[in-house]
């Protein structure tokens, strides 16, 4: 790590934040909702955007605090069947493509701002979505890009040790991503095989057997 | 091991691949080359009493120096983020609570505050107040928890059992005002479950009565303490730098002499108005922490102090009906329960009102769509929601931040070199829960 400027310019509003970023890189999108700025970027620039965030005399965001991962599936998509009783429509989304985010959360220790990074790759079936790895920057992203992988199946280029964090190392999918189902997902571990609980046989259903489950 | 190999549908890392990270099961003639060679791999956890709950960590030794640590984690994950998106809102909150079992109200104020800026809504003052009350209450619990553990890791028995005597106390309090111990779900978007009893300010009175001399017994059991000042000073140093690079935070961070922390970077819930010092030191080691742990108690105490003075009256909910949970307590024939007068208005009298209750608690409540991320300072550092809407009456998405997930990185730089026996210590330091980091 460069050593950090001494020489710090205090707090930044979102909108300084944003000509500060904008007057380096002009042509990268950017919003602010809720008080958040927002820089969209182009995955093979993350790790230019990156350095110039850290090193910056008036950005000097010098955590990252948080990589996160958004999965927005392509096609139309219901997100979750709603309860019928309530009449309310089912919650459908339709996207041409379909994108995973990374949103890269910075912070500054020393001038106490923040800054949300999202990188938006294509969904694409045929490879998995590949972003540049942080860990060369910021050695923390190491855990957190392993759990994006984990669980949104990003493929993050030049990490170390790009292995499941959280799930068992053997597991098949990547839970966190919308098309992977919340429940009724056959279990298969270490050569063990377990139906979803409501496929399940219990021998309470078997005529002279004890009260456990006997089997799937 | 190249990214191209595993884009192959067996997406994990093969055992053979993995080999040097993860413990295989070996012959005897194996492991004797392996000593020959002056390293031996061995596996520490995840069922063991020093490792905070299911820790795993691989170390490899040269002779009881430790020369590399990868932790591993993941025996707890419950798949908590996930659930939430199939939630209402409200639901969220019974999950995350369950996140970081030593700091629930912390997970439940983190996420209550990243769904209340997204609906551009504010707790009333009250619900602020009473849930710094309760924050600050949580962080000396968990400190607690910490110095008892710690102590018991160290050989201190007695510490063990007093931090978890103290620590019941508080635990009481936390059943009185919301029905449980831990898992309290009484943090809620928009304010608060329901209004706190009538003896509340009594029996945090009472607490603060008796804990600053409690307390100060405890540190003179360790602060001049020989064997513990051998075992702690100089163990599992991590200066300013190596925290920012590993994303260090919380005590780390303060111990290594960085006044760093959210609740006065960016304050929440009104903590601009309470006048409190971020205890810091220098030294950087596993003592020092445990000097600012028991500063941060000791602070805790006056923030509560002056919170408790300064309780305004008025609702813990807001006022928006369309929010607001529909949770009115009253007493009835039948004891307490829900408000006999609000069962007669729904029941009897109003329809409308009815259908409103119903689809408030069925359906929950549309939030706006887009995305926050709210940072608070828990008991281990800072914990961040990162809470993606898209308009609809569940999350998106809610990835959370957890600070002993991010800590935990930092464990093999801090113990090279060290012996196994001083890395109980760091861990011990460190303070990681692992449902927190788990998840």
């Amino acid at each position: 790590m460069s050593e950090p400027a001494t020489t710090t310019t205090g707090r930044l509003d979102p909108e300084e934040l944003e000509r500060r970023v904008q007057a380096r890189f002009p042509d990268l999108a950017a919003n602010i909702a809720y008080g958040e700025l927002t820089v969209f970027v182009p995955p093979e620039r993350l790790l230019d955007v990156l350095a110039f965030c850290r090193d910056d005399d008036a950005l000097l965001f010098d955590l990252l605090s948080d990589v996160s991962g958004v999965h927005w599936p392509g096609g139309e998509h219901v997100v979750e069947p709603q309860l019928s009783t309530t009449g309310w429509p089912p919650n459908r989304l339709t996207r041409d493509r379909g994108t995973v985010e990374v949103a890269y959360h910075l912070a500054s220790l020393v001038n106490d701002h923040r800054l949300r990074l999202v990188v938006a790759v294509d969904d694409d079936p045929d490879g998995p979505p590949t972003v540049p790895s942080a860990t060369g920057l910021f050695p923390t992203a190491d855990f957190h890009e392993r759990e994006v992988y984990d669980f949104f199946g990003v493929h993050f280029e030049g990490h170390p040790n790009l292995v499941r964090i959280l799930m068992p190392d053997e597991w098949i999918g990547h839970p966190g991503r919308k098309d992977y189902p919340l429940g009724g997902v056959d279990t298969e571990y270490h050569g063990a095989f377990i139906p979803p609980p409501d496929e399940r046989v219990w021998s309470r259903d078997v005529p002279g057997a004890g009260g456990g489950k006997v089997g799937p | 091991m190249s990214v191209d190999e595993r884009a192959d549908g067996a997406a994990y890392a093969t055992p053979d691949e993995a080999d040097d990270i993860w413990v295989q099961g070996a012959d005897w003639e194996e492991i004797e080359d392996a000593v020959s060679e002056g390293r031996l791999t061995v596996n520490l956890g995840p069922q063991h009493p020093s490792t905070h709950g299911v820790l795993r960590l691989v170390l490899e030794l040269e002779g009881e120096t430790v020369h590399r640590v990868q932790p591993v984690i993941g025996y707890l994950h419950t798949g908590i983020e996930k659930n939430t998106e199939y939630r209402t809102w409200i639901q969220g909150t019974t999950f995350v609570t369950r996140m970081d079992y030593l700091s629930p109200l912390f997970n439940e104020t983190a996420y209550s505050l990243a769904v209340e800026k997204l609906l551009g809504i504010e707790a009333p003052e009250r619900a602020q107040a009473v849930r710094v009350i309760l924050m600050e209450f949580n962080r000396i619990a968990s400190h607690l928890v910490w110095l008892a553990t710690t102590g018991m890791e160290l050989g201190a028995i007695s510490v063990m059992i007093y931090g978890f005597r103290e620590r019941e106390s508080i635990l009481d309090l936390f059943e009185a005002q919301s029905g449980l111990r831990m898992n309290h779900g009484y943090i809620r978007p928009g304010g608060l479950g329901a209004d706190v009893t009538d003896d509340f300010e009594e029996m945090c009175r009472a607490i603060l009565g008796f804990l600053p001399e409690h307390i100060a017994e405890y540190e003179d059991m360790l602060e001049q303490n020989p064997i513990f000042m051998e075992r702690t000073r100089g163990v599992g140093v991590l200066d300013v730098e190596a925290c920012k690079r590993y994303g260090v935070t919380g005590p780390l961070l303060r111990s290594a002499g960085m006044a760093r922390d959210t609740r006065t970077s960016d304050p929440y819930c009104g903590y601009e108005q309470y006048d409190f010092e971020v205890p810091t030191r220098t030294e950087a080691d596993s003592y020092a922490r445990f000097l600012v742990r028991m500063g941060e108690i000791r602070q805790s105490m006056r923030i509560i102090d002056q919170a408790l003075d300064r309780l305004p009256g008025g609702p813990v909910m807001v006022a928006d009906k369309k929010i607001a949970w529909p949770a009115q307590l009253g007493i009835g024939g039948d004891g307490i329960g829900n408000d006999p007068t609000y069962i007669r208005h729904i029941m009897g009298e109003s329809m409308e009102a009815l259908i409103h209750h119903f689809k408030l608690v069925t359906e929950g409540f549309a939030v706006p769509p887009g995305q926050v991320y709210v940072p608070v300072e828990s008991a281990r550092g800072e914990l961040g929601y990162h809470v993606v809407s898209n308009g609809t009456t569940k999350p998106y998405r809610v990835h959370v931040r957890d600070p002993s997930f991010v800590n935990l990185q930092s464990v093999e730089h801090m113990s090279r070199g060290h012996l196994v026996a001083d890395l109980i210590a760091i861990i011990a330091s460190l303070d990681p829960v692992i449902g927190g980091a788990d998840r």
